[in-house]
């Protein structure tokens, strides 16, 4: 599933990131990668952005639905 | 030490890591603006003199990566690669160490003499987490330094162990890939030709070379060193093969997993669950409903004490120059002098009394909100409504800016990383009230007609900025990237980060606008003195009275409308001769609507034509100027009809 389809404030691992080069080099240089544990914290009305929160280095990015599509994640079961 | 006798030290960080609170702390005031050669990028550079000693110090913008496609931040990296510095200080926000790790393992990857500043130790402490200095220093092999730059702490020891690396120097290792990776950097390394131009060093070039593959300097490779070129593509095909992802990204991941496994090494967590008052706070803050009544409280308090600050302050100050102007008058009559003198004074007396109250409170609140984190949470409320716009979160705070005025706001659209979305949010800026247009609004609309009718125009004036956002962007498809905006910690406000920060915007700005008002008014003055606003009347009579229905005498604050919105108020009451309570008697509520409305549109003034057309072009700008007039002449005539 991608990220605006996940439930929020479970942890989510990063099964992949789709998208355009610039978009992926960009999520990477703020330190979002494969394999990474995230969380969804939030989302804005009217079909706003969401806060993606990664939990290994603790920062908080809001993304664009369109961005957040991109990111594809599957839940986590075992604690992280 | 390499060229001059001064050792040159390069503060660089990821943003939001207290780079720049640091840098100042060791900058002092005296630290200067300045822009890299031939782009609108700035870089704050000082020279320093420390228990006697010298250095020139050098505060980057913030860059998350040394391999990026964002274009201010590529700048950036030129400067690095270009400059050699002596030391490099890499601050790292220690509350989100591995990601800052990142940028540290490429800085060591480059091996300029460094030396990491550990920074917000504090924050990380409230977080949990204890961090071992001492071991990240043995792991990664540069001296590592704790510091809290808000409270000063730690920056001794930084600056000590700064002199020590500049005095003795510091060979760096490299932190090693996965073998696979390594052994198509070593092939990269051996076929770069004696002669390359290698940055700093012949791995770290390799590395690169195979990071910005199609980025960069890949373009041009091909045909200056095919040899070299075919190395990297045999490179990048074998990465790919391997690991079934592009060579960028394993490199990245590489990096990311070596910062993971440095950051577990070297921090501890103390108690299981974190601290969450902030997380808390956040909750509300960006709440789908609590969130945008607090955002409009904010922005409400925002103008509230702008004005409240502003105008007061504004009568202060400008008391002084119309007794000076009228003594003058006394004094030397009505000749060529006087009216020399006057402009002088206008000018002046504009710059200090008019610019300065409403935009020294202005900035010193837009630095706090900034720096307690709450624009980029403004950017999150409002990024869905900016879309309908064609543009996204971002684009807020330049907006928000913008009301105090529209020239700061112009060149803060540097923080988007499109220039699509800098050429559209440049486009709208001018049609944002800033607040030298508030103030005639107030003066003219809120006095006279009510403050209903004040409120109803600001209310029109943001549909007017949506319908136009919306217009524009219709032959602006290019698809915007969406939004990435790092939502960084909630930090309490610290009074002397935002002084220092708005004194040097301050002393930016008047730099730049000062030159432009005192000439302005000189021009003018002149003009008034050989009667040639006789001329301007006439000539703009079709317009003035045919178009608009206004009195031919306005023509002539059309022209002190453009250097100046503010200065058509004053203007309008000399060229109707009459004073302000009396203005009914010479004109009527439809004129004063149809005025205020085309002052307010009809054209960027002066300040922000230039700005526009050094950070965005001449083509933008004078499309922006058309825009206005445009807009301007359809709004007053729908004015007309209506009243």
């Amino acid at each position: 599933m991608n990220l605006l389809d996940a439930p929020r404030g479970t942890p989510l691992r990063i099964v992949d990131l789709a998208g355009g080069e610039s978009v992926r080099r960009r999520l990477m240089a703020l330190g979002f990668h494969k394999g990474d544990v995230v969380e969804l914290d939030g989302q804005a009305i009217l079909r706003g952005p969401m806060l993606v929160r990664n939990c290994t280095s603790d920062t908080t990015v809001a993304l664009g639905r369109g961005v957040a599509q991109k990111i594809l994640v599957e839940a986590v079961h075992e604690p992280v | 030490m390499s060229r001059s006798e001064v050792p040159a030290v390069i503060f660089i960080g990821q943003p939001n890591s207290g780079k720049s609170t640091l840098f100042n702390s060791i900058a002092g005031n005296k630290a200067e603006t300045s822009n890299f050669p031939g782009t609108s990028i700035k870089h704050t550079h000082s020279r320093v003199n420390i228990e006697g000693r010298l250095l020139d110090v050098v505060d980057l913008p913030g860059t998350y990566s040394l391999c990026s496609s964002d274009p201010a931040e590529r700048v950036v990296l030129t400067h690095l690669f270009a400059e050699k510095p002596d030391l490099v200080v890499n601050v790292v926000d220690a509350s989100t160490l591995s990601r800052g790790l990142e940028l540290t393992l490429e800085l060591v990857e480059l091996g300029y003499p460094t030396v990491v500043a550990l920074n917000m130790v504090d924050v990380a402490e409230r977080k949990g987490i204890e961090l071992d200095a001492a071991g990240a220093e043995r792991l990664l092999g540069v001296p590592v330094v704790p510091t809290i730059a808000a409270h000063g702490r730690g920056v001794r020891e930084l600056l000590d162990r700064a002199f020590e690396v500049i005095d003795k120097g510091q060979s760096l290792k490299p932190v090693r890939f996965s073998d696979d990776v390594e052994t198509e950097v070593a092939a990269v390394e051996r076929s770069l030709p004696s002669g390359f131009p290698v940055i700093s060093n012949p791995r770290f070039t390799a590395v690169k070379l195979i990071e910005t593959a199609g980025h960069a300097c890949g373009d041009f490779l091909g045909e200056v060193e095919p040899a070299l070129r075919e190395a990297v593509d045999r490179a990048l095909k074998a990465i790919e093969k391997d690991r079934g992802a592009p060579a960028y990204e394993v490199i990245s991941a590489e990096r990311h997993h070596l910062a993971m496994k440095l950051a577990e090494e070297t921090s501890r967590v103390l108690h299981g669950k974190r601290m969450t008052w902030d997380k808390k706070i956040d909750a509300v803050l960006m709440h789908p409903f609590l969130g945008y009544v607090i955002l409009a409280a904010v922005f409400l308090a925002f103008f509230v004490i702008i004005f409240e600050v502003g105008s007061p302050l504004e009568t202060l100050l400008l008391g002084p120059f119309s007794r000076l102007r009228e003594a003058l008058a006394a004094g030397l009559g009505d000749g060529l002098l006087f009216h020399l003198a006057e402009g002088l004074i206008q000018g002046v007396g504009g710059g200090v009394a008019i610019v300065l109250p409403y935009f020294l409170p202005l900035l010193l609140l837009m630095s706090a909100l900034e720096d307690t984190g709450y624009l980029a949470r403004a950017g999150f409320l409002l990024d869905a409504f900016m879309h309908r716009i064609g543009l996204h979160g971002k684009s807020v705070s330049p907006f928000i800016l913008g009301f105090g005025c529209n020239v700061p706001a112009i060149v803060s659209t540097r923080i988007l990383e499109s220039q699509r979305d800098r050429i559209l949010t440049s486009l709208l800026i001018p049609f944002i009230p800033c607040s030298a247009r508030t103030t005639i609004v107030l003066a003219l609309i809120a006095f006279y007609l009510g403050p209903f009718w004040a409120m109803g125009f600001y209310a029109v004036n943001i549909l007017i900025v949506a319908l136009v956002g919306w217009a524009v962007s219709r032959f602006m498809k290019e698809p915007s990237p969406g939004l990435i905006l790092e939502i960084p910690s909630l930090k309490a406000p610290r009074p002397g980060a935002i002084v220092r920060k708005t004194w040097l915007q301050i002393v930016s700005f008047v730099k730049f606008a000062w030159p432009i008002l005192i000439g302005g008014s000189l021009l003018l003055s002149l003009l008034s003195y050989f009667r040639a606003d006789r001329v301007i009347n006439d000539v703009l009579a079709p317009l003035v009275v045919k178009g608009l229905g206004l009195p031919h005498e306005l023509g002539v604050t059309l022209v002190f409308g453009f250097l100046r919105k503010e200065l058509s108020l004053i203007m309008m009451l000399q060229a109707l001769g009459v004073d302000y309570q009396n203005l009914m008697t010479v004109i009527s509520r439809e004129q004063i609507v149809v005025f205020t409305v085309f002052i307010s549109f009809f054209i960027p003034c002066l300040s922000t034509f230039v700005i526009m057309w050094k950070e965005i072009g001449k083509k933008w700008a004078f499309l922006s100027v058309g825009l206005s007039i445009g807009v301007a002449l359809a709004l007053s005539w729908a004015v007309r009809l209506v009243l």
